[in-house]
This record gives C-alpha cells, sequence and structure tokens, in this order.
C-alpha cells in the first residue's frame, strides 16, 4: 500500500524561528513536570529541551511550526469548539448505549482533506475521532475515510462539511 | 468544599467510563465499539483527572499535561486498531448501509492487476 500523505506542496517555515517555538515548548513541559526553578535543573531542562528541538527540526519539517498571536487565537477558539464538540459526542454516546435498542445505520463515507501540513492532519483526525459518532479510518492523499455511526449522506462534499465543518476554519489557521 | 466538587467531577468521570465498558458490551460490531470505547473513556478520564486537580490544586499543570497525552494518544491507537481491523476484514454489522473504502481499495487493485 502507497503511503501517499501529499506532504509536499507546502512553504516551510524559518529554521530559527520554528527551533525557538519548539525549543520553548519543551522547556515548559519540562518546567512543569519538575514544578522546580533550582538552578542545576532548569539548566538541564534548558540544554535537553534545545538539543531535542534542534535534531527535530533539522531532521524535517514536521515540527516546523510558526507562532504569531492569529494562530495563538485561534488555537484557543480551536479549543473551546473541540470541547463542546466532545461533550455533545458522549451525549450522543450515552443515548447510543442506554437506549433499549440500538439503532444505528453505520458505514464509511470518504471525505477531502482541507489540510496540508502533518501536524495540521494529526490534530483534525484525532478531532473528528472525538466527535459525534465518527472515527477515522484511513488517509489516503487527499482523501479521508471515516467510518460514521449513523450515515446521513454519502455525497463526498454534504459529508466534508457536515463532519470536518466545526475545525476546519480554526485549524486551517493554525497549521494551514 | 473543594473536596466536595473534585469527588463529584471524579465520580462523573468514573460514570462517562462505565458507560464506556457498557458501550463495549452492546455495541454490534468492532468499529461501532471501538467508537464507543475511545469517546466515552477521553471524556472520563479528562473528569477523572480534572476532579483530581480540584482535590489537589498543586498538580493541576501536571494533570493538564497528562490530559494533552491522553487526548493525542486515545484517537491514535483507535485509528490503528480500526485501521487494522479493517485491512483483514472484519465482518461490519449487518445495519452497514456504504463502505466507501473498501469500494476504493477494490477499484485500485483492479485497475493495478489489469
Amino acid at each position: 500500500m502507497q503511503e501517499d500523505h501529499g506532504t509536499t506542496q507546502r512553504r516551510p517555515v524559518g529554521f530559527p524561528e520554528s527551533l525557538i517555538v519548539l525549543w520553548g515548548f519543551l522547556f515548559v513541559v519540562w518546567l512543569v513536570i519538575n514544578s522546580s526553578v533550582e538552578p542545576p535543573i532548569v539548566v538541564t531542562g534548558a540544554l535537553a529541551s534545545l538539543a531535542l528541538a534542534a535534531i527535530f527540526v533539522r531532521r524535517g519539517d514536521v515540527w516546523r511550526i510558526g507562532l504569531t498571536p492569529r494562530k495563538v487565537f485561534h488555537f484557543i477558539a480551536y479549543t473551546g469548539v473541540f470541547l463542546v464538540e466532545l461533550v455533545k459526542a458522549n451525549i450522543d454516546m450515552l443515548r447510543y448505549v442506554y437506549s433499549p435498542r440500538i439503532d444505528i445505520r453505520p458505514g464509511i463515507v470518504k471525505v477531502k482533506m482541507p489540510l496540508r501540513s502533518p501536524i495540521g492532519r494529526l490534530a483534525l483526525a484525532n478531532s473528528i475521532a472525538l466527535t459525534p459518532g465518527s472515527l477515522v479510518m484511513n488517509l489516503q492523499g487527499d482523501a479521508l475515510f471515516i467510518h460514521w455511526l449513523d450515515v446521513k449522506t454519502t455525497d463526498p462534499d454534504e459529508a466534508t462539511r457536515m463532519i470536518i465543518g466545526p475545525f476546519e476554519k480554526h485549524l486551517g489557521a493554525v497549521f494551514g | 468544599m473543594s473536596e466536595l466538587i473534585g469527588s463529584i467531577v471524579i465520580l462523573a468521570g468514573a460514570f462517562f467510563l462505565f458507560s464506556a465498558g457498557v458501550g463495549l458490551l452492546r455495541m454490534p460490531d468492532v468499529f461501532t465499539r471501538i467508537q464507543a470505547g475511545t469517546k466515552a473513556s477521553t471524556l472520563g478520564n479528562i473528569l477523572v483527572l480534572a476532579g483530581l486537580g480540584i482535590y489537589h490544586p498543586g498538580w493541576s499543570l501536571k494533570l493538564l499535561i497528562i490530559a494533552y497525552f491522553v487526548l493525542m494518544t486515545n484517537p491514535l491507537s483507535s485509528h490503528a486498531l480500526s485501521r487494522a481491523a479493517h485491512s483483514i476484514r472484519t465482518p461490519m454489522a449487518r445495519t452497514t448501509v456504504v463502505d466507501a473504502l473498501r469500494d476504493e481499495n477494490d477499484a485500485s487493485a483492479a485497475k493495478g492487476s489489469s
């Protein structure tokens, strides 16, 4: 099976900028896990996260993420949308699970993947798995195959609008 | 007071985890079972972590990192499981209406062999 995920046609972000973003992110995670600001711990964390960030940014352009205020805003908006959808998905699931007779029409539908960057695709696929009645099965090129608990339409465009609609705008702005 | 609220949130999380288990038993085929397990257990986990955060406010940042870890990895494993189950042609429920992935794979296999 060919693994063509169509990730060649994007413009990469600059090297130093993405290095600093990844370094800062790893360093913050280190500080939170240690929950201490003793000098030896801070210095060790800074060195280790710098080395890791340098390796990951040099080895490929997966981790080259730029950071702008607009992206931060859209990421927070995306988190809000995501939490609402997660709670909706669970209420849906409770309705199916506790109904006396499970009345579903499952199926696998094909939708279009609007995002280009690998991390954006990962985030979108994870979001789809956690939203009402849908689960990503496979990704071939630009086609995303989704297992749908209650198939409402088999038309790709209509299904794209119904499943990806809530996330597309914010994730597209963050990851592109 | 914060202990009471934390306990109630943890209890709600436990309820969702229990529902995930019931869903695993009641759903008709592999894919719908994976769906029930993924969604309800993710929210259940997050609620338990949030309840712990209310109980012990000092842990909340670490718990937030664990919550993000669960959010990243739980769907990933469900994707891998469902894709593998589909590749070995696990039977789907009788009420299944459409299987676009099977159609697509059959079409490309036919194109490759001709």
